[in-house]
Parts: C-alpha cells; sequence; structure tokens
C-alpha cells in the first residue's frame, strides 16, 4: 500500500541529462586543480570515466592520501553539493537512510489532540471512529516527520550531488549488502511511504582504508580506484599549493624527508595530510633551513609513533643537516595553468 | 581490437585476477565511450573497471604492455649518418668478421632492423617457449633467446668491429656515433625480445587456462580423487567460498536479529517521551555459533580436514568463538595457532606437526582426553562438529562420552565424507555414533562441505 502524498520534494521523476557533463579527462583534471586538488592522470580518467558511466567509484589507499580531499573536490568541480556519509562499526538504517521522528510526531498528536477529538467525536460508532483516524493517519506518516539521513538526501536532493560514502570498511557486512541496493537502482523503499527514486542520480565515491575485505558484489558494482602515496614531484606540488608561504628550498627538503621517512619501516607512515600539517609547523616557527633542531622538534608532527620517531632520528640523522644539498631536479613550479602540472 | 581485449582479460584470469563478466563488459562500455585514441585513458579504463584489488594492480601493469604494446622507441637506423665511403668500410669491416652469426647480428644493429615476427616465433620455439606456463620463466626464457641471437658477447663484438672500422681509417666522430646507435639498438632488441616471450607466456597461460575443468566441476568432484594441482586451485576458492557463505549468513543475521522485547532498554530509551513507549527496544539473538570442531586428520582424512578447517578460519568473524582440535590417537588445541597467522600457513603448520603415521586412529582415546582437559570448551551455546570417517580400528568408540558431550552442548553435528551404505562395513562405527548426533552431513566435496557449513549458520 502507498499512502505517499506526493506534497514535497520526494517525486519519482528522474533527470540525469540536467548537469553539464564533463568534455574530458583534461576538463576534470583543470575543474579538479581549481579546486586546489591536483589529480594524477588515472584519477581523473577514473572520475570522468565514472560519470559518464554512472557507476560509482570505489578509492582504496594508505589512510590521509587525500581520497576524501577528493570527493570534496569532485563536488566543488562539478559543481555539486557533497554529501557525506561517514560509516562506522554498528551503522545501520536508521542513521544512514531515514529515521522516523519521533518526538515530533508526539508532539503533534498532543498539540493536535482537541482537533482530533474534535474530529472523532463526529463519528458514532467505533468503527467510524477508527476509520475516521485512519484516513487521518497520512497526517503522521508523511514527509514532515521523515527524518533524512545522508543517503535518503542525496536521492531526494533537489540538485544533483555528490554522495561519498567514507571508509566503508568500518561498517558490517550486512550495511554492506544493504548499500547495494541502493547503488545499483538508486532507490529505496520505505514501508509507509513506498519507493524513493533518486531524482538525480548522485556521483558516488566510496572510500577504503582496506582494513577488511569488501563483498565481491559491491566490488562489481564500481569502478576501482587505487591512490597512493604521490610521488616526490606530485606531493613538493601539493606543499606549494596548499602551503604557498613556505620557501621553496624548505618545502623540497620537507617533501624530501617525508619521502624517505615512507620508505623507512614504520608503524604508520606519514600521510600526505601529516606533510601539509608539517609543512605549515615550519612555516608558524619561522623556519628558514632545515636544520637538526628544527627537524627533532617537529618531527612529532609527522609521526604519530614513539618508537617511530626514535627510528626516524637514527634513520635521518646522518643525511639532515645535508639535505640541501639534494635538491628535486626535475620540479617543475606550479603554473597558472594545472595542466601544466602533469609530465 | 575487441578479441584483443577478451584475450588480455583471460590472460589475467589466467594469471590469478578475479573478473566477472559484469566487470568484462564494464570494460567495453568504457572503451566504447572514451575511444582508443589515448593509450593511458584506455590503459586506465581497463584498470579501474577490471582490477579491483591493490594486490592485482602489478599483475595488470605487467601483462598490459605484452598485450597492447610498451610504448617503446622503435629500432633507429645507425648508417644514416654515414657517408658513403664510411658505409663502405662498415660494409667492409662486416665481411672481415670471421663468425657468421656475430656479423649477421651487428649488421642488424647497424642497419636497425627489428626481429619480424617469423624470426621470433623461430628463435622461441629454439628456445622451448611454447612450453612455457609460468611468469618466472620470462627472464630465464628471455636470455636464452639473446644468447642464440648472440648478444651476450655484444661488447666484444662492437668492440672487434670497431678495432676494424678503425684499421680502415674511419674517424673517431662516425665510429662513436655507429657504437651508440648499435648500443641502443641492442636495449631496444632485448625489450623486444622480453615483450614477446612475456606475451607468449600470457597467451599459453591464458589457453591453459581455458582448457582447465570448470571449477564448478571440481567442487563436486570427490576429495579422494582430486590431485594435488587441483585441490591447490580449490583452495584459492576455499576463500571465494566463505565470502559467500559470510554475505549469506550476515543477511541471515540482519533479517533474524530482532528476538524478545527487552524491558529494560526500552524504558530508557524511552525516557525522554515521558516514558510513553513509542521506541521498542528488543534483545539481539545471538545467533553467531560457538563452534567446537574436533577433526579427524589421519591420512584418509586429511584433504576434507584441511578444507573444513580453512572455511573456519574464513568464517571467524561470523563465529563467536571457535576452539578447534585434531586427532588422530592424541586430541591437539589448535586454538591457539589459528589465533595468530593467516590460514593457508597455519593449517599447513598443523599438519606438519601432526604428520600422518602408521598409528591407529582411535576417536575413544582421543575423547577421553578431550573430556578430562577440554570438557569446559562445551557449553549449552555450543555447535560440536566431529569431521570424521568414524573408522576407529576396533577400539572402544566411547560412545559415553560422545553421549555426554551431547547433553552439555547446543548441537552436535558430524560431519563424514563417507557414503551411508560403508558405514556398515569394517571398522566403521559410524552407526553407533550417528542416532547419538543432532544430524549427520555426508561432506565427500567441497560442495557438500560448503553446505553443511551454511547450515551452521542458520
Amino acid at each position: 500500500m502507498t499512502r505517499f502524498n506526493p506534497s514535497g520534494t520526494i517525486s519519482a521523476s528522474y533527470d540525469t541529462g540536467s548537469q553539464d557533463m564533463f568534455k574530458d579527462k583534461r576538463e576534470v583534471q583543470h575543474c579538479l586543480g581549481e579546486q586546489q586538488y591536483i589529480a594524477t592522470d588515472e584519477i581523473a580518467t577514473v572520475l570522468f570515466l565514472a560519470e559518464q558511466l554512472n557507476k560509482p567509484i570505489l578509492a582504496e589507499g594508505p589512510a590521509g592520501v587525500g581520497k576524501t580531499e577528493l570527493a570534496k573536490a569532485w563536488a566543488g568541480a562539478s559543481n555539486r553539493e557533497l554529501i557525506r556519509l561517514q560509516c562506522y562499526e554498528g551503522l545501520d538504517e536508521t542513521k544512514a537512510l531515514y529515521e522516523w521522528e519521533y518526538a515530533k510526531q508526539m508532539l503533534y498528536t498532543q498539540l493536535l489532540r482537541d482537533k482530533l477529538s474534535q474530529l472523532l467525536s463526529e463519528a458514532e460508532t467505533l468503527s467510524a471512529a477508527a476509520d475516521r483516524l485512519a484516513s487521518e493517519e497520512d497526517v503522521f506518516f508523511s514527509e514532515r516527520f521523515l527524518l533524512p539521513r545522508p543517503l535518503l538526501r542525496a536521492l531526494t536532493s533537489d540538485k544533483p550531488v555528490v554522495l561519498l560514502i567514507d571508509e566503508i570498511d568500518r561498517s558490517d557486512t550486512e550495511f554492506e549488502a544493504f548499500l547495494l541496493e541502493i547503488l545499483s537502482d538508486f532507490q529505496v523503499s520505505v514501508p509507509e511511504l513506498g519507493t524513493i527514486k533518486a531524482r538525480h542520480q548522485p556521483l558516488v565515491l566510496l572510500t577504503s582504508n582496506n582494513t577488511r575485505e569488501l563483498s565481491e558484489a559491491l566490488k562489481r558494482r564500481c569502478l576501482y580506484l587505487f591512490v597512493d602515496y604521490p610521488s616526490m614531484e606530485q606531493e613538493l606540488n601539493i606543499v606549494r599549493l596548499k602551503v604557498p608561504e613556505l620557501n621553496l628550498k624548505l618545502a623540497q627538503q620537507a617533501v624530501q624527508i617525508v619521502q624517505r621517512l615512507r620508505s623507512m619501516d614504520l608503524k604508520k607512515s606519514p600521510s600526505v595530510s601529516e606533510t601539509l600539517d608539517w609543512a605549515k609547523a615550519l612555516v608558524a616557527l619561522n623556519a628558514d633551513h632545515m636544520d637538526e633542531t628544527t627537524l627533532n622538534s617537529t618531527l612529532t608532527v609527522l609521526l604519530k609513533h614513539e618508537t617511530d620517531v626514535q627510528r626516524a632520528r637514527g634513520g635521518l640523522d646522518n643525511r639532515a643537516g645535508r639535505g640541501g644539498s639534494q635538491v628535486v631536479e626535475r620540479y617543475d613550479a606550479y603554473g597558472p595553468d594545472p595542466r601544466r602540472r602533469k609530465r | 581490437m575487441d578479441s584483443r581485449i577478451v584475450h588480455f582479460i583471460t590472460a589475467l584470469r589466467a594469471s590469478g585476477v578475479r573478473i566477472s563478466l559484469a566487470e568484462s563488459q564494464d570494460a567495453f562500455y568504457a572503451i566504447d565511450r572514451l575511444g582508443l585514441e589515448d593509450r593511458e585513458v584506455f590503459r586506465v579504463s581497463l584498470k579501474t573497471t577490471l582490477v579491483k584489488e591493490a594486490k592485482d594492480g602489478p599483475t595488470f601493469d605487467r601483462l598490459f604492455p605484452l598485450f597492447f604494446g610498451s610504448g617503446q622507441p622503435p629500432l633507429t637506423n645507425g648508417t644514416g649518418g654515414l657517408s658513403a665511403d664510411e658505409q663502405q668500410m662498415l660494409e667492409d669491416a662486416l665481411r672481415q668478421l670471421l663468425r657468421e652469426l656475430r656479423a649477421e647480428l651487428l649488421r642488424r644493429l647497424a642497419e636497425g632492423r627489428s626481429l619480424t615476427p617469423e624470426e621470433l616465433q623461430q628463435l622461441g620455439q629454439q628456445a622451448g617457449l611454447q612450453n612455457a606456463g609460468q611468469a618466472y620463466q620470462q627472464p630465464w626464457l628471455t636470455r636464452r633467446m639473446l644468447q642464440q641471437l648472440g648478444l651476450q658477447d655484444l661488447q666484444e663484438a662492437i668492440g672487434e668491429l670497431m678495432e676494424l672500422l678503425a684499421a680502415l681509417g674511419m674517424s673517431d666522430a662516425a665510429r662513436q656515433q655507429l657504437r651508440d646507435a648499435m648500443q641502443g639498438n641492442a636495449e631496444a632488441l632485448e625489450e623486444q625480445v622480453d615483450n614477446y616471450v612475456g606475451q607468449q607466456i600470457a597467451e599459453n597461460m591464458a589457453q591453459e587456462y581455458e582448457k582447465r575443468e570448470p571449477l564448478d566441476d571440481l567442487m563436486h568432484r570427490s576429495f579422494e580423487t582430486l590431485t594435488e594441482h587441483e585441490r591447490d586451485e580449490l583452495r584459492h576458492q576455499v576463500a571465494r567460498l566463505a565470502a559467500q557463505l559470510r554475505s549469506r549468513a550476515a543477511l541471515r543475521q540482519k533479517r533474524g536479529k530482532e528476538g524478545t522485547l527487552d524491558p529494560k532498554a526500552t524504558l530508557r530509551a524511552n525516557l525522554q517521551y515521558g516514558s510513553v513507549p513509542i521506541k521498542m527496544k528488543f534483545r539481539h539473538k545471538q545467533l553467531k555459533p560457538k563452534l567446537v570442531l574436533i577433526a579427524d586428520v589421519s591420512t584418509s582424512m586429511r584433504p576434507v580436514a584441511e578444507f573444513m578447517v580453512r572455511l573456519m578460519y574464513e568464517l571467524s568473524d561470523q563465529i563467536s568463538r571457535a576452539r578447534s582440535f585434531a586427532f588422530i590417537n592424541h586430541i591437539h588445541d589448535l586454538t591457539h595457532d589459528f589465533e595468530q597467522g593467516r590460514a593457508s600457513e597455519v593449517v599447513q603448520d598443523v599438519l606438519e606437526r601432526i604428520p600422518p603415521g602408521s598409528y591407529n586412529t582411535d576417536l575413544g582415546a582421543s575423547l577421553v582426553e578431550f573430556a578430562h582437559d577440554h570438557f569446559d570448551s562445551v557449553d549449552r551455546r555450543t555447535t560440536v562438529i566431529f569431521l570424521g570417517d568414524g573408522r576407529n580400528n576396533y577400539n572402544d568408540p566411547r560412545l559415553d562420552l560422545v553421549d555426554q558431550i551431547k547433553r552439555r552442548a547446543r548441537r552436535v553435528l558430524w560431519f563424514n565424507p563417507e557414503h551411508p551404505q560403508q558405514w556398515r562395513h569394517g571398522d566403521s562405527d559410524m552407526l553407533q555414533y550417528a542416532p547419538l548426533c543432532h544430524a549427520v552431513h555426508r561432506v565427500s566435496n567441497l560442495a557438500e562441505l560448503a553446505e553443511a557449513v551454511d547450515r551452521l549458520f542458520d
């Protein structure tokens, strides 16, 4: 039984062509660049493909390489709103899809009590009263009392959106199975209201830190993108873009040290976001060159385990002093045209 | 082009990348949309649609250039910059070289002629390329083919040629130019051969892969008749099978989650509505089973036991608590082994530690030890699984102990690979054990075993 009244935003109309799509991957790359996101050819191509094929993207890779950032930049680049669903263990439909707003329903019932008794007083028999009440039932099970959670918001949004499902690997297998239905049809059913179809097909990005194996069914439905740590050149570009106050030479040294740290056997390798934090710390400390004291005092920004810090000090000791002599040779300063960034 | 892509997909599958039909279809859609003009876009389109696991990335990167060219620079003609005189000198020098093969190679390098497909094929046949079916054979075969070309003492050969040319009066500059060109060409030639070898191996693997017995058939073949190779193939499938079972179990759990009303939690949750019970709270049904596996690991039972243990390990997240024991004539507690390490290694380790010997299978004696040392592992929520053929070598079957376990446990199941008709013959005590179990499943092949395991999660 579908007692859904077509009053508001939930509708069954479907249009995908309204939004301007990217013409090619260069344009994707360019627009992402305007969002301050430096995308490799691979990332740009996959995003472009996802839009063309209407498929979700599953982005995997170590923590802190900018997977979430990618979704934000994607939303910015395609002029869409970003709706984010953060996954965690125990996440269920009421948190992800929708929930009835009990308290509000209650409050309305209380406030409308007089009106209700007036309405029911006209009824002769008990069953007539029940019928009358039933005919007004829609008032209490309407969209008014439906609390949309991220997934429903993404489906019913007036404008096309980018839906970010963050850290899907943290959710339970059951939730993953539930998500499959949404990702394949872009529609959900709310028992009291009927089936709700997406107005605009959202662009979907799922991220995973690979803490557990995702189901094959989910992978099959997605395009797969492995985001790895950036190369030295790319990372330098990122630092230059995000922390322009840091002078070039120091930025080069910093990136070099980070790249060296990643090649060490550490409990947790420094991520790109940590490189940026470090760069900001160096700016805040007014450091103009990398010496042992600066390095030692700021290393904890990069490394979050005491054993890692110890090990890194041992490994970097003989290098930090003369790090300046080995500059990145192939550095190509980030010009006004973001396309130039790629070799 | 399409058939090339299909070939490529088969080669990927043969190298252990799992690609479903839907995924290969996606690859074709993607290429339809994006076209073939840009090689990099083409590569990424294939990769993102076909490869869904980070560990398979390198396999893709290795095979892609073999099937769609590596974009390597072609060989260059080193004689272009030489004057007519100098070309004549080169010709004379090459003629003076005594060894035919070497002269031929040097001429090829100087002129920058790449190997024709026929030549490659011939070289490959001589090196035994047609029998190669493993990726690791590539460097070795490449080296062999290059040796046949005479590339192994190239430096010496070039040196010899240069001496001859110097004697004939060629200028230093021209000699250096020729030398550089030949070096470059030699590298390009090596790459050409290496690519050819890689591609042939990949194609051999793909062909072999297409000829192999469908997995479904293997799943239904009895454990005893499997060869070691086939068993290996099935081992790879266990993780996949487990994933299937897991999602089924998870769905079942989702459906059956809500049990009886939990008054305490309901009261607490509804305090905010003035204790009007609006939100009902239910007790979660404890659906994840507690398992105790007692597995016979004597020679005849080994394959079944191995697969059972593997499955159980893969499914450990669907089991609230699992203890596993192995026996031949003594009981061994394996639980500790499984709390650390990956399934495949652990299974091997355990089986090596309890070598199949000439000792007699004796469940009775093992049960006595079990009852003495590990009886606390069985409680009213435990499902006890016996995995064995029930053949006790005429030892005391100790039915009383099985009965005791039954009274304590929630369920007692028996997985037996033998056909019920065999139970009445020889030293089988199965007919005596069977009435003491809640259910007996026959598990002679992987399909049956999977089904039996699936029932555990009902």
